[in-house]
């Protein structure tokens, strides 16, 4: 007496599969669109045009931390314009980027960054996807087989 | 091979229950707003703020003994509610609480001190926001607890009510106060 097993049948193995995509799919940080706010913000004046460009990649870098996914560049909360200030002042006072990132970092966290640095806390969040690439690969090459 | 496969299968299911656990987690019970301080451990940062009595709060001035930071406004709803706990705080724990007006006037903090009772030892203003920048504030009120070495030991954000201030921030106090923690 021989009792074959055969589950999981294929077509549940394929509903594993995609059930596998859909789930990983929303662990993946959903993509913020980024809203057209009307600007009444403050016009903050520059002596070099290279300060002025690094205030405008920092501020579309950092988090506004009370609206989540926006960054402080698109957002009119009060403390977005705080933020903004601050960095505005640390610009002019020629603080290179990484100490107003980890000035920044010290006080709210690595999560006012849209854009987490890689480092060993966050190393799992950088590597999580291609892992996930990773497994996916070799899930579809058994299947396939 | 039978039993390899059902091995199989009940280890898929294992682990895509333990995925769906994690998510309906993320999805129901995490609190995004919650945001960790990177300042927990570390020492004030040093502030000097016209006080409303006059005179100076100085960041010095919170050393010697564990006391409460409490950054507070009256133009802040939330802060009118938990006024009556920092008032028993003051007359009944006898904690010293600091206080900072986020972003007020001196006209606008008197009239409400008039109105909510004073708890404050001593209460700087930070018309500008400036401090609450540098302490990390992201809204108020947000109380932090200050060892006698002038280091935040910890953070609430949000209203302290009598739960909050019994089950969790009174205990912490406590610790530090006997000395069983420096």
């Amino acid at each position: 007496m021989k009792t074959v097993v055969t589950i999981p049948s294929r077509g549940l193995k394929l509903f594993f599969i995609c059930l596998f995509i859909l789930t990983s799919l929303c662990a993946v940080p959903s993509l913020s669109v980024a809203a057209t706010v009307e600007k009444e913000q403050v016009v903050y004046s520059f002596t070099s045009s290279q300060d002025e460009e690094r205030f405008n990649a920092l501020i579309h870098e950092v988090r506004c931390v009370v609206c989540q996914s926006q960054s402080i560049a698109d957002s009119n909360a009060p403390l977005a314009n705080d933020l903004r200030a601050k960095i505005y002042a640390m610009v002019v006072d020629k603080k290179s980027d990484d100490v107003i990132k980890a000035y920044l970092v010290k006080r709210y966290g690595e999560f006012i960054l849209l854009r987490p640095r890689v480092y060993s806390v966050t190393l799992a969040l950088w590597l999580f996807p291609f892992a996930c690439l990773l497994v996916f690969y070799f899930l579809l090459r058994r299947f396939y087989k | 091979m039978h039993k390899i496969t059902s091995l199989r299968v009940v280890l898929s299911f294992v682990v895509l229950f333990s995925l769906l656990g994690v998510f309906c987690y993320e999805l129901f019970y995490a609190k995004p707003t919650e945001l960790p301080s990177a300042l927990i451990g570390e020492e004030l940062p040093a502030f000097s703020l016209p006080s409303l009595s006059g005179s100076t709060l100085r960041s010095d001035d919170l050393r010697g003994q564990v006391s409460l930071l409490n950054v507070w406004a009256s133009w802040c709803a939330a802060c009118s509610i938990e006024a009556p706990v920092l008032m028993s705080i003051h007359h009944d724990y006898h904690v010293p609480i600091y206080g900072i007006a986020y972003k007020d006037t001196v006209g606008d903090a008197k009239h409400w001190l008039a109105q909510y009772g004073n708890p404050f030892t001593s209460i700087g203003l930070d018309a500008s926001g400036d401090v609450g920048i540098d302490l990390g504030v992201y809204g108020t009120p947000e109380t932090f607890i200050v060892n006698p070495q002038g280091k935040i030991v910890y953070r609430h954000v949000g209203v302290v009510t009598q739960q909050v201030w019994l089950e969790v921030l009174l205990p912490i106090v406590r610790r530090y106060q006997s000395g069983a923690v420096t």
